[in-house]
Formats: structure tokens, C-alpha cells, sequence
């Protein structure tokens, strides 16, 4: 469905213009100018504050779409539920299917994601010894799409490690030897990658991948 | 209270409602479309976006880097170029053979890896029978004398080395970079991937 509003883009939009004009024109040679002022004026007022709005919620939408895809379909075996991180056990190439949903056209990486969640409490992000392996987990915020966090070879290094993400106000002890990331919108995205040297290697960057999991604090 | 209903359908609210937020929409579009083009910076026939995903960019860019490139890496985390035409500014073509020559010690600079792939023009890898539509920094590049490095992007294999060989999907196409924990040079903008050209036959 979006792509075909996406090819047909111009096509619909001329079509959708066109009715409004005849539609206009009908109101003005059944009453006069007069009988469209309150018209034009309700499509300028809605015109300027939703443009402000559209703008505004862009990225919300674009996220929450990702959330959506994540927690209903998921990235090929089902629905992720919320708080759980699932591995795509194949490189997306050739995938549109598992590959529509993220970054596509790799074949170095292995995903793996899902949707955090810690309005009812702090989660424990754990993840392997990764042996200088390449990997991250983008924290993509909510209502802005901003990457605020990452935890990967770039910023926390490869070692084993378990990361406490919590709401900024949460008021309670980081436990010794744990991380703590703030979760400024309660939310986030998470969007992982694992590299993958080749075809042999592929096995081994999913087990890496699988046990990069997500745990409640008091659990953990 | 019927006669208030009454008077809303037939006083054009409910239409100037739907024209409005029609309008509003397309605007939006149109608007983040132009910030995201001034965002793109493009050197020889190579695009990238270096504010994605960033925390502190302003309502305007982030919206309109969603909307071009949605939930990205960041720059420094992942630097993404693509290329959907030659150095002479024509369409890319599986009909075509196309040269990327990297001077000696001008690959991709990075801590972890980079690839480059040739996909459909949305951006998917397409089956080439004839062999990877990829190469990287892990498929043993063969390198010139002089210490650089030829790429060759064409539909079938080349009768040199075929582990530079990138195989192109037929009719147009485009060529996706990237290059994860890139270097210094990449982040600061000093690098610059080398233009795309054409190899007459």
C-alpha cells in the first residue's frame, strides 16, 4: 500500500487537488465569494498549524511505526513482545521481507532489536563478551528519533557487560558492576547490529547475537 | 442542536478541515524534502548525511532526516554514502561497466569494517546469479601496483581479479558505501570516496 502511493505520488495528489478546486468552484457559483469565506478561512487556519503539527509528530510517527512493525510482526518470527530483544538468524540480503522493515542492503551484519520499555521499572540490558567483535545497540528516543544511547564496541567496548536502563528519575542503586543509561521519554527503540566476517561466520555472530538479551532489574 | 450540524455541514468548516490538513500535509513534505537536500552533502556523485539520528538537531532537520533516512545510525557510528549516478552525472546502468579506483592507503578508513553494495534503486540487494553484488573490506581486494585499489562494477565477471568485482543487478541501480566506526578522516570530513566512471568498451 505505501509503495503504491509512493509511485503514484503525484498522479493521487493532482487527482485529490482537482476535486477541491471543483468542489470550490460548485460552493462559488451556487452562492458567491461570500459563501466560501468561512472555508478559506478554516484551510488557511488548519494549513498553517498543521503543517506546525505534521512537523512536529514526524518523527514520533516514523518511530512508533517501527515499534508497531516490531511488536506485531516482527523481524521474522513473530511478534517481539515488548522488553524482549529477538535475532534475525540471517543476513537481510535478498530478504525483502525481514529486510523492509530495517536497514537493508548488507550483508556484514546481523540485526537483532526490539522495543524497551521502563515505565514500570528498570530493565538490565546484557551482553556477551564479544571478543573484539563489532557490534552496537542503537537507543533510538521516541518522540524524536534521536540515537540518545548506544552500547557497542564504539562507546562501551567488547566485553561482557550489563547495562541498567532506567527512567532519569528512577531514584534507586545502579548495582555494583552495572552501567547505568537514563531513558529520557521512558522508551526507546532498540536497533542492534552483530558483524559478520562471512558465510562461516554467520553462526557464530547469532549465537553472539541471541544471548544479548533483556532482563527486569529485580530479576536480573 | 441538528440545526447547528446542519449549519456546519453546509458553512464549508468540515471542508476547509480537509483541504486544510491536505495542504498542511503536502507543505510538510515538500519542506522536509528541501531541508533534508540541504543536509545531503554530495562529493563526486557520492551522498551522505552526517546530522542523522542526532541528538541535537533542531525540530525542522530531525523530522526531515526521519523522513530521508528513518531510525539510522549516527555518522561516527556508521557512515553512510550512496551513489546513483556516474562522474558524469548519468543514471548508473547494469549495461554499463563502471571503474571505482581508490589511490594507494584511500579505502574507507574505519575501526570495524566497510562494503560496498550495488542494490535496486529503493535500496535492496538483488539476486545477481552471477556472482556478489558486494565487496568489502573482508573479501581480500587485490591491489594494483602502486598500491591502489580498481573496483569494477559490472553484470558479469571480469576476466582480472574477481574478488574485485562488484556483479550490478540489470537496468539502474545504486551503489550504497558504508563504512562502520569510520576514521577520523571520515568524521571530520577530510575523506573523500573517489567518483564512479564509466569504462568504455
Amino acid at each position: 500500500m505505501n509503495r503504491l502511493i509512493l509511485k503514484y505520488a503525484t498522479p493521487v495528489t493532482i487527482a485529490i487537488l482537482a476535486i477541491f478546486t471543483w468542489v470550490t468552484y460548485r460552493r462559488i457559483a451556487a452562492g458567491g465569494l461570500d459563501s466560501i469565506i468561512l472555508l478559506v478561512a478554516t484551510t488557511v487556519a488548519i494549513w498553517v498549524i498543521g503543517t506546525f503539527v505534521f512537523i512536529y509528530v514526524w518523527p514520533r510517527i516514523t518511530v512508533g511505526g517501527f515499534k508497531r512493525i516490531f511488536v506485531r510482526r516482527g523481524l521474522g518470527g513473530g511478534p517481539i513482545p515488548v522488553n524482549t530483544i529477538y535475532a534475525v538468524p540471517e543476513s537481510p540480503s535478498q530478504s525483502a521481507s525481514s529486510g523492509s522493515v530495517i536497514a537493508t542492503g548488507t550483508d556484514n551484519v546481523l540485526y537483532f532489536g526490539g522495543w524497551l520499555d521502563v515505565t514500570a521499572g528498570p530493565q538490565v540490558l546484557h551482553v556477551p563478551g564479544m571478543e573484539k567483535r563489532y557490534y552496537s545497540v542503537q537507543f533510538t528516543d521516541p518522540t524524536s528519533g534521536a540515537n540518545f544511547a548506544y552500547v557497542g564496541k564504539r562507546t562501551t567496548g567488547t566485553a561482557m557487560g550489563d547495562f541498567l536502563l532506567c527512567a532519569p528519575r528512577w531514584q534507586g542503586d545502579t548495582p555494583p558492576g552495572m552501567t547505568r543509561i537514563d531513558v529520557p521519554h521512558h522508551a526507546a527503540l532498540l536497533i542492534g547490529r552483530v558483524f559478520v566476517a562471512n558465510k562461516n561466520d554467520r553462526r557464530t555472530a547469532y549465537e553472539l547475537a541471541k544471548l544479548i538479551q533483556l532482563t527486569p532489574a529485580n530479576r536480573a | 442542536m441538528s440545526g447547528f450540524f446542519a449549519w456546519v455541514a453546509v458553512s464549508g468548516i468540515v471542508q476547509g478541515l480537509i483541504m486544510g490538513l491536505t495542504f498542511a500535509y503536502l507543505t510538510t513534505v515538500l519542506v522536509l524534502n528541501a531541508v533534508a537536500r540541504t543536509e545531503t552533502k554530495t562529493v563526486n556523485g557520492w551522498s551522505s548525511i552526517r546530522k542523522a539520528g542526532h541528538p541535537d538537531n533542531g525540530l525542522l532537520v530531525r523530522a526531515a532526516l526521519q523522513k530521508a533516512l528513518p531510525v539510522v545510525n549516527v555518522f561516527e557510528e556508521a557512515a553512510y554514502w550512496t551513489a546513483t549516478s556516474d562522474d558524469a552525472g548519468k543514471r548508473l546502468s547494469g549495461q554499463h561497466t563502471y571503474r571505482l579506483h581508490f589511490s594507494a592507503g584511500q579505502l574507507p578508513p574505519n575501526d570495524a569494517f566497510w562494503s560496498l553494495t550495488a542494490t535496486d534503486t529503493i535500496g535492496y540487494l538483488v539476486n545477481t546469479p552471477t556472482g556478489l553484488a558486494s565487496v568489502d573490506s573482508h573479501s581480500g581486494l587485490v591491489t594494483n601496483a602502486d598500491g591502489s585499489v580498481d573496483i569494477l562494477l559490472q553484470p558479469n565477471q571480469p576476466s582480472g581479479a574477481a574478488q574485485n568485482w562488484v556483479a550490478t543487478p540489470p537496468g539502474r541501480f545504486k551503489l550504497m558505501l558504508r563504512a562502520y566506526l569510520p576514521g577520523a578522516a571520515i568524521v571530520d570530513g577530510r575523506y573523500e570516496v573517489p567518483p564512479v566512471l564509466q569504462v568504455q568498451s
